[in-house]
């Protein structure tokens, strides 16, 4: 049997409206979500890139049902999140992540028990799978522990446990790396990668490139309530100017020269950025003829000048659409 | 696929259970369902002993009544409210059993503690002064105790439902609250109570039900002008109300804050 998309929404649009001001007599209307079109594959990992605001919670939590959405059509599993969120609610899994969302004052294994109840996990396998997914995510030794005396690292473990207790077919993360230290965010890209291997379907928010770059098999950039690209990782690479990025440091640049650098043929964008007491220009090239001394003719009267070539980053795509988006 | 389906009795165990274990962690609710009960539940016998052995008892079940209250409204609202407090309402609701069935779960247990700290009042104060406390209708004053539960609980579920509607509910509960000991005669026999707080008191389901409660201990007792019988109508047609309310409530509330999309607001 040939199973259909695990995700598939058209046109979702969600608008907040919040009261603002003294007396809550100010609305301030917020469109999160501008036409959203996805689909998702069963047994994919997808990873959703978008810097802060850009409405990545926001859909995740339309997709699992917390939240409502404005206008459009959203299935997971073939299901309508809003008509069947009763039926389709115990096969899927949502991490939101953080430090709140826990029982501080109980253990981990009783907050695992508790929604192992409300999930309906089968009463004679409930303890060896609670087991399970403590061992799973590394928790053994601090599962009768009360969560206040966990780490944040800790803590989202637990998030992640709860999130695969029941054994849900798609699995929601939204940030799941967000505040952890290197180590335990490293750890938890290994848990993620182990979770597709069992056959989840994983949908993923992140606004680091690199980690969509490392766990994911396709991505969408999402930038103000839309999205600006939606290709697989090596898509992406080819997505914007050329392959070439060539970064020019000095103390500063004046006008004309920028607009020098602009006209030189095969240079399709630049992008400055303070770089401690430096100005970093950072051009796109489409073009294999320009070499840097081209560059550094247009440029004397410098007494520190660096001029290097380097690989285009993934994280170089995804900042330019997210500034495109922007201007 | 681990899991399929809820099952309604687990679900509400599970939350008795998170609720005990809850309480056992932090057992601050002592001092509003139990410590505050008896010290009242004392001094109202140290004032009322000389009116004879129906007063004090009259000024003990306001105090068993206060307990309960204490439990039943604190202990539901506040675990709920707690919920958005915590930031563990959002996992809750993405589970598939209805919200209903937690708050139910909750005032089940809020309501047996109360009882029990209800209860224990009446010891309390029966060994102190080392003299039996009289009942006149032991079996029917049982049934009726249940009764009044129930009133608390219909009461419980409501404000628990405003917990999960807005973060603003704590608020609601604290002047309910206040309304709750004046208004119900807990404290004050309602009419002495000024004119213009009976509509208050008369939408409080135990202010029927523990005006009934003490047409049934103590004989002679006048208490509303419509005696036990009418005491009783007006107690269920409250919790009715109550429960009807509850209900319509919560099938709304659950798609309003799934809409407006401010369950992690506290
Ligand atoms: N409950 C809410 N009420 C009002 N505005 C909201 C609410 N939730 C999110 N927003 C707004 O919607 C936009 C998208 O937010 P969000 O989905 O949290 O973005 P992200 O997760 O990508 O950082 C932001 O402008 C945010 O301020
Ligand atoms: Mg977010």
């Amino acid at each position: 049997m040939s199973k259909g998309p695990a995700i598939h929404t058209r046109d979702v649009r969600r608008v907040f409206e919040s009261r603002k001001g003294f007396f809550f007599n100010e609305l301030v209307r917020t469109e999160a979500l501008r036409g959203v079109d996805l689909d998702v594959a069963d047994g994919e990992i997808f990873g959703l890139l978008g810097p802060n605001g850009a409405g990545k919670t926001t859909f995740t939590k339309i997709l699992s049902t917390l939240l409502i959405p404005t206008s459009g059509t959203v299935e997971v599993l073939g299901m309508d999140v809003v008509k069947d969120a009763v039926r389709l609610r115990p096969r899927i899994g949502l991490v939101l992540g953080g430090e709140r969302g826990l029982y501080n004052r109980i253990s981990a294994r009783e907050n695992l028990r508790y929604f192992a109840d409300l999930y309906g996990v089968p009463m004679e396998r409930r303890d060896r799978r609670i087991q399970e997914v403590i061992d799973r995510v590394d928790l053994t030794s601090a599962a009768d522990r009360r969560v206040e005396e966990f780490s944040r690292g800790m803590k989202q473990k637990l998030h992640l446990a709860r999130g695969i207790l029941h054994g849900p077919e798609v699995l929601f993360l939204d940030e799941p790396t967000i505040g952890l230290d290197p180590k335990s965010a490293r750890e938890t890209r290994k848990l993620i990668r182990s979770l597709v291997a069992d056959g989840v379907t994983i949908f993923l928010t992140t606004h680091y490139m690199f980690e969509a770059e490392e766990l994911c098999e396709r991505i969408a950039v999402l930038s103000r309530g839309r999205i600006v690209a939606r290709d697989t990782v090596a898509g992406l690479r080819r997505l914007v100017g050329g392959d070439r990025t060539i970064e020019v440091e000095a103390y500063g640049f004046d006008e004309g020269e920028v607009a020098r650098l602009k006209h030189i043929a095969g240079v399709s964008r630049i992008v400055s950025e303070e770089f401690g007491p430096k100005l970093r220009l950072t051009l796109r090239v489409g073009t294999t003829d320009l070499s840097l001394d081209t560059i550094r003719n247009q440029l004397t009267n410098h007494a520190e000048l660096t001029v290097r070539e380097r690989r285009t980053s993934l994280e170089d795509v995804y900042l330019d659409l997210v500034e495109e988006e922007a201007t | 696929m681990v899991a399929r389906s809820y099952s309604r009795g687990r679900s509400l165990l599970a939350v008795m259970r998170l609720a005990v274990l809850t309480f056992l962690a932090d057992p601050q609710w002592l001092v509003p369902s139990l410590i505050a009960p008896v010290v009242f539940g004392l001094v109202s016998y140290e004032l009322f002993a000389g009116s004879g052995p129906w007063f004090v008892l009259y000024a003990i079940l306001g105090a068993g009544m206060m307990s309960m209250w204490g439990q039943t409204l604190y202990g539901s609202g506040w675990a709920t409210g707690q919920d958005r407090h915590l930031g563990t309402l959002e996992p809750t609701l993405t589970a598939p059993t209805p919200y209903l069935y937690i708050v139910l779960g909750r005032v089940i247990w809020n309501t047996l503690a109360g009882l029990l700290g209800g209860a224990i009042v009446f010891v309390v104060v029966a060994i102190t002064y080392g003299h039996p406390i009289p009942l006149a209708n032991p079996l029917l004053f049982l049934l009726m105790f249940a009764f009044v539960i129930t009133t608390l609980a219909a009461v419980g579920v409501v404000f628990a439902a405003a917990y999960v509607y807005t973060r603003y509910a704590g608020f609601v509960q604290n002047v309910g609250e206040f309304a709750f000991y004046i208004g119900t005669g807990c404290m004050f026999p309602v009419v002495l109570l000024p004119f213009w707080s009976n509509p208050v008191s008369l939408v409080l389901p135990p202010t029927w039900a523990l005006d009934a409660l003490r047409y049934l201990a103590i004989p002679g007792y006048q208490g509303f002008s419509w005696g036990f019988w009418g005491d009783m109508a007006g107690a269920l047609g409250t919790t009715a109300l109550y429960l009807g309310i509850a209900g319509t409530v919560f099938r709304r509330v659950e798609r309003h804050v799934l809409e407006a999309g401010d369950l992690n607001d506290w």
